[in-house]
């Protein structure tokens, strides 16, 4: 078996196994830890709304809390579409999609993904540089706000490696990417990529909150 | 009543002796850890859980708490507040614990008591971190569980700690008891305002504060004068007027519980069907909000806030005004519990239009506005002072940018905060009551 058929096979199988294990573990174990129910008279009675609506609108720009925040925010979209991009609308992603879903789509030129990879790459260093050294930020961050960030950055290394089949053959360098995409499978359930599934949880029952009490979240 | 009043320096005064002789607890450390770790579990719940769970550590709540922005110091930011909370739950109830706690250090009572000064000398739970994070974690709710584990532990700051006490033992905050309420409703009476009191069956059971009775009584007058002039079936009851709840501020459940089942047992007994809480942030959240939760049992009245219930009447065209004039310009200072907890946003805004005034927002209003720096107890604690003086100087900027003439509000604790801010900084506005304002506006 060579590096790569590992990479295609068993590595690959047993990452998305303890992915889908590990996500599912994580939400339902907190998620079932149970909540007592607010006997309080809610002012409207519209929490599904109000929850729905504050999934979409933590994503907006606030007035008043803007004004502090516009790097973290702004780095944060560009971080995330880029990322997306990136993923999704690179002609060889899509055709490993497709060859799972049965299905594909259309894709962007190999220079524009090489484009979106390296302005998320340079977005991710500026905000790890920016963690250890903001006195906030470095003093709330542990190991798992490190470790997170690297094994989203070897993939995104690694990628841009493999696209420019830079430093090795071709089918070496994508044996190492697909071995540190799994790399971050199997720490996706543990750590804090894990925001990735929750924030729909946590932003909707904060909606719902303040929405009872009448408040917009 | 004047910034300068003898009633204002007396009580001033009386803060500085509040605590003194309030006996420590003389717990063990093992059994203060345990009695905190005992009280996290109790509390925390599967929402609580997810929030946990989610945070991503991003520092953004940060830039909303007003003690931050007053200081610039990073152990304020309230997602390290709740550290020691974080640390249990990863520990002892994450579904990921297996793996987490050989990694996560374990609650020690060194940190119970350095969180102390965190939780509550520099946290007043005003909820604005909850509408900053990008995650939608109500880090209010998580900073009040750290409150009711450090209440637990016996790390009520010891000003507090004789407050609570004294509504537990005594019933009674400030010493105010029935006699003071019957002397002061005595001397309003005098002066031609009649409050019943003690009325066997009434539709309406207005509450009061003790800082109300010792401070504020024009507004426990204004109070009076618009419900005389509705013609409403209200009364007082001198042994269940007491809105406050040093329970819920210092995170002693039992004495939450005691408080709020007390005044529901009063209103039950004179059959009221609507309870009118004073000027008090804290006061609507503990009966309005959480009352309910703590008894166990959907209460069997409509609780509203006295700003709430005086815009519902003029809504109704039941509440008689002057014709509006031009008016001085004012701002308007939300109460943190009453406005971003508790849903009371817009009324008084629209009271304070219907009145004529030259209504002008701050920059930070509604659901976004800044805490008066001295909410949830805050203000009684003496070491805090000089943050909360800094915390004010957020407040001043703020209220000098709108050219108000005067800044309103509906929360004496809130009234009483910025008054001593104002006082420390020279600061000359008048902070005046939403309640007195519409009282002086009565029709004859």
């Amino acid at each position: 078996m060579t590096l790569l058929d590992f990479a295609r096979g068993p590595a690959l199988q047993w990452s998305l196994i303890i992915l889908v294990i590990g996500v599912m573990w994580r939400i339902a174990g907190a998620l079932l830890i149970m909540a007592k129910k607010d006997l309080s008279k809610p002012r409207r009675k519209t929490a599904v709304r109000d929850g729905l609506t504050t999934i979409a609108t933590r994503s907006l720009p606030e007035h008043q809390f803007e004004k502090k925040i516009r790097l973290q925010h702004y780095s944060g979209y560009t971080w995330h579409i880029t990322l997306f991009i990136s993923v999704l609308f690179f002609a060889p992603h899509i055709l490993f999609f497709e060859s799972i879903l049965g299905f594909g789509w259309p894709h962007l030129p190999n220079d524009v993904i090489l484009v979106t990879a390296a302005i998320a790459l340079a977005i991710l260093l500026a905000l790890v540089i920016r963690r250890a050294s903001h006195p906030v930020q470095r003093l709330i961050s542990n190991a798992d706000d490190y470790i997170s960030v690297v094994v989203v950055i070897v993939p995104l290394v690694t990628g841009i490696l493999a696209s420019a089949h830079i430093g090795a053959r071709y089918e070496t360098l994508l044996a190492i990417h697909l071995l540190t995409v799994e790399a971050l499978f199997v720490w996706f359930p543990f750590g804090k990529l894990m925001h990735a599934a929750l924030t729909f949880p946590s932003r909707f029952q904060a909606g719902a909150a303040f929405g009872r009490k009448g408040v917009k979240a | 009543m004047s910034v300068y009043s003898a009633a204002f320096r007396d009580f001033r005064e009386s803060l500085e002796h509040l605590g003194t002789d309030t006996p420590s607890e003389g717990i063990s450390d093992d059994e203060r850890v345990q009695r905190a770790k005992k009280t996290f579990m109790e509390k925390l719940d599967g929402r609580m859980a997810v929030d946990l769970e989610t945070c991503i550590h991003c520092g953004m709540c940060a830039e909303a708490c007003h003690f931050y922005e007053a200081t610039q110091d990073e152990k304020y930011a309230p997602v390290y507040k709740i550290d020691p909370l974080r640390r249990f739950y990863r520990r002892e109830l994450s579904p990921m614990r297996w793996l987490y706690k050989p990694f996560t250090h374990d609650i020690t009572a060194e940190d119970l008591e350095t969180w102390q000064e965190l939780v509550y000398d520099a946290c007043t739970g005003c909820g604005r971190c909850d509408m900053m994070c990008p995650m939608g974690i109500r880090l209010s709710e998580l900073i009040n569980v750290m409150r009711q584990g450090l209440a637990s532990a016996g790390f009520v700051p010891a000003e507090l700690r004789a407050l609570q006490n004294e509504q537990r033992d005594n019933n009674t905050v400030f010493g105010v008891g029935a006699d003071k309420l019957r002397e002061i409703i005595d001397r309003l009476g005098r002066q031609g305002i009649e409050i019943p009191l003690d009325k066997g069956q009434a539709e309406v059971l207005v509450l009061t504060t003790a800082v109300e009775v010792l401070l504020f009584s024009d507004t426990l007058a204004a109070t009076a004068k618009i419900m005389n002039q509705l013609g409403a079936d209200w009364t007082m009851l001198s042994q269940g007027f007491e809105a406050a709840n040093l329970g819920l501020v210092s995170g002693d459940e039992a004495t939450q519980r005691a408080a709020t089942a007390r005044l529901a047992e009063q209103a039950q007994a004179c059959s009221a069907k609507i309870v009118i809480l004073p000027e008090s942030g804290h006061a609507y959240q503990a009966l309005r909000w959480e009352g309910a939760n703590v008894l166990g049992e959907v209460l069997p009245f409509e609780v509203l806030a006295m700003s709430e219930f005086i815009a519902r009447e003029m809504d109704a065209g039941r509440l008689k005004l002057k014709s509006p004039a031009n008016g001085s310009s004012v701002t308007y200072h939300d109460p943190c519990r009453l406005g971003r907890h508790g849903g009371v946003i817009e009324q008084p805004r629209q009271v304070l239009k219907a009145l004529g005034l030259d209504f002008r927002e701050a920059d930070s209003n509604g659901r976004e506005n800044f805490c008066c720096g001295g909410g949830c107890g805050e203000y009684v604690i003496k070491r805090a002072a000089p943050l909360r003086h800094k915390a004010f100087e957020v407040k001043k900027r703020e209220f000098d940018e709108t050219g108000a003439d005067a800044v309103v509000t509906s929360c004496a604790n809130c009234r009483i905060n910025l008054m001593i801010g104002a006082d420390n900084a020279g600061w000359q506005k008048p902070i005046e009551s939403l309640v007195e304002k519409v009282a002086a506006s009565l029709a004859e």
